[in-house]
C-alpha cells in the first residue's frame, strides 16, 4: 500500500490510479461543499467512489455568518463560543480567512493529483508540501467521519459489515485516509 | 471580574489521530513533545483540556488556527466552564 517517504530531504507519495482517483474525487466534493466549484472540468468518473460525499447527503456553503447547515461544515467550521452571538461575530471577521485556508489546500492537493489521474497510470508525487498534505488529507478524514457518524466502534462496525454492503468500501477509504496520514507523521515527528 | 482572562479549549473527537494532535499541539504551542502528548492525553479522557490562556484576541487567534488545523476549539472566559 502507498505511503509517505521522505529521500533526500524531499517529501513524496507514489499512488495507484485507483487511490489518486479516491483522493481526487474527495477533494473536489469537499473544495464543492466548501463553495469553491470553478474547475475547468470535473474528475468525476465512473469509479464507485465517486461522489460519496454527495451520495452521503450534503449541501453547499451558505452564510458565513450563521452556523453552516451542513453537518461536515459544521464540523470544518465550528462555533467558536458557546453562545451564538459571539459565535457569529467571531464568523464574520474570521470563517473567511479559515475556509480560504482550507480551499488553497486541497486546490494544491487536487493540482498535484490531476497529474496522476490525467496520465491514467500509477504515478509518484515529488517534493510535496508536507504540511499541505497533512491538512488536506485531516480535512477529507473528518468529513468522511461525519458522512459516516463514525465513533469509537466503527472499526469493529466496519469489520462486521458483509463485503456487497456499499458502506463497506467507504469506511475502507476512512480508514485508509487515517492510515495514509499516519505515514506522513511517522516521519515529520518521528517520536 | 474583567481581568480574568479568556482560556481556549480543545475537546475531544473520535477521529483526529492521537499523533496528529500532538503533532499540531507541538506546532502550534512550541510544546516538548512529552508535554503536549500529556495534553493530548488530557483532551482524550477528559473529553476537553485547556490548551492556552490570555487576552480575547490571542485566544481567537489560537481557535482560528486549531480550527484551520481541523480540531474543535472554543474559547471562553477562564471559570465559566
Amino acid at each position: 500500500m502507498s505511503s509517505f517517504e521522505l529521500i533526500n530531504g524531499e517529501y513524496s507519495l507514489d499512488l495507484t490510479l485507483d487511490e489518486a482517483h479516491i483522493l481526487i474525487n474527495l477533494a473536489e466534493q469537499l473544495l464543492e461543499l466548501l463553495g469553491e466549484a470553478d474547475f475547468s472540468h470535473h474528475y468525476t468518473s465512473e469509479d464507485p467512489f465517486a461522489q460519496i460525499m454527495a451520495s452521503l447527503g450534503g449541501e453547499s456553503f451558505g452564510s458565513e455568518v450563521a452556523p453552516p447547515e451542513d453537518e461536515v461544515l459544521k464540523r470544518l467550521l465550528p462555533n467558536a463560543y458557546a453562545d451564538p452571538e459571539s459565535s457569529s461575530d467571531f464568523r464574520r471577521y474570521t470563517e473567511q480567512a479559515i475556509r480560504s485556508k482550507k480551499i488553497a489546500i486541497l486546490r494544491e492537493i487536487r493540482e498535484e493529483l490531476s497529474a496522476i489521474v490525467d496520465s491514467d497510470q500509477a504515478g509518484h508525487i515529488t517534493d510535496l508540501d508536507a504540511d499541505t498534505w497533512l491538512l488536506g488529507i485531516n480535512d477529507l478524514h473528518l468529513a468522511l467521519a461525519v458522512r459516516l457518524n463514525v465513533d469509537e466502534n466503527s472499526f469493529e462496525y466496519f469489520e462486521s459489515l458483509p463485503d456487497e454492503e456499499p458502506q463497506k468500501a467507504i469506511y475502507a477509504v476512512y480508514f485508509w485516509l487515517g492510515w495514509l496520514q499516519e505515514s506522513l507523521l511517522r516521519i515529520l515527528d518521528p517520536h | 471580574m474583567a481581568d480574568r482572562p479568556w482560556i481556549t479549549i480543545v475537546w475531544d473527537d473520535p477521529v483526529n489521530l492521537m499523533s496528529y494532535v500532538v503533532f499540531v499541539f507541538k506546532k502550534l504551542f512550541h510544546l516538548p513533545h512529552d508535554q503536549a502528548h500529556e495534553l493530548m492525553m488530557k483532551v482524550h479522557n477528559e473529553g476537553r483540556a485547556v490548551v492556552s490562556s490570555g487576552s480575547r484576541e490571542e485566544m481567537e487567534r489560537d481557535v482560528q488556527r486549531l480550527h484551520e488545523h481541523g480540531l474543535w476549539a472554543t474559547l471562553q472566559r477562564e471559570g465559566s466552564l
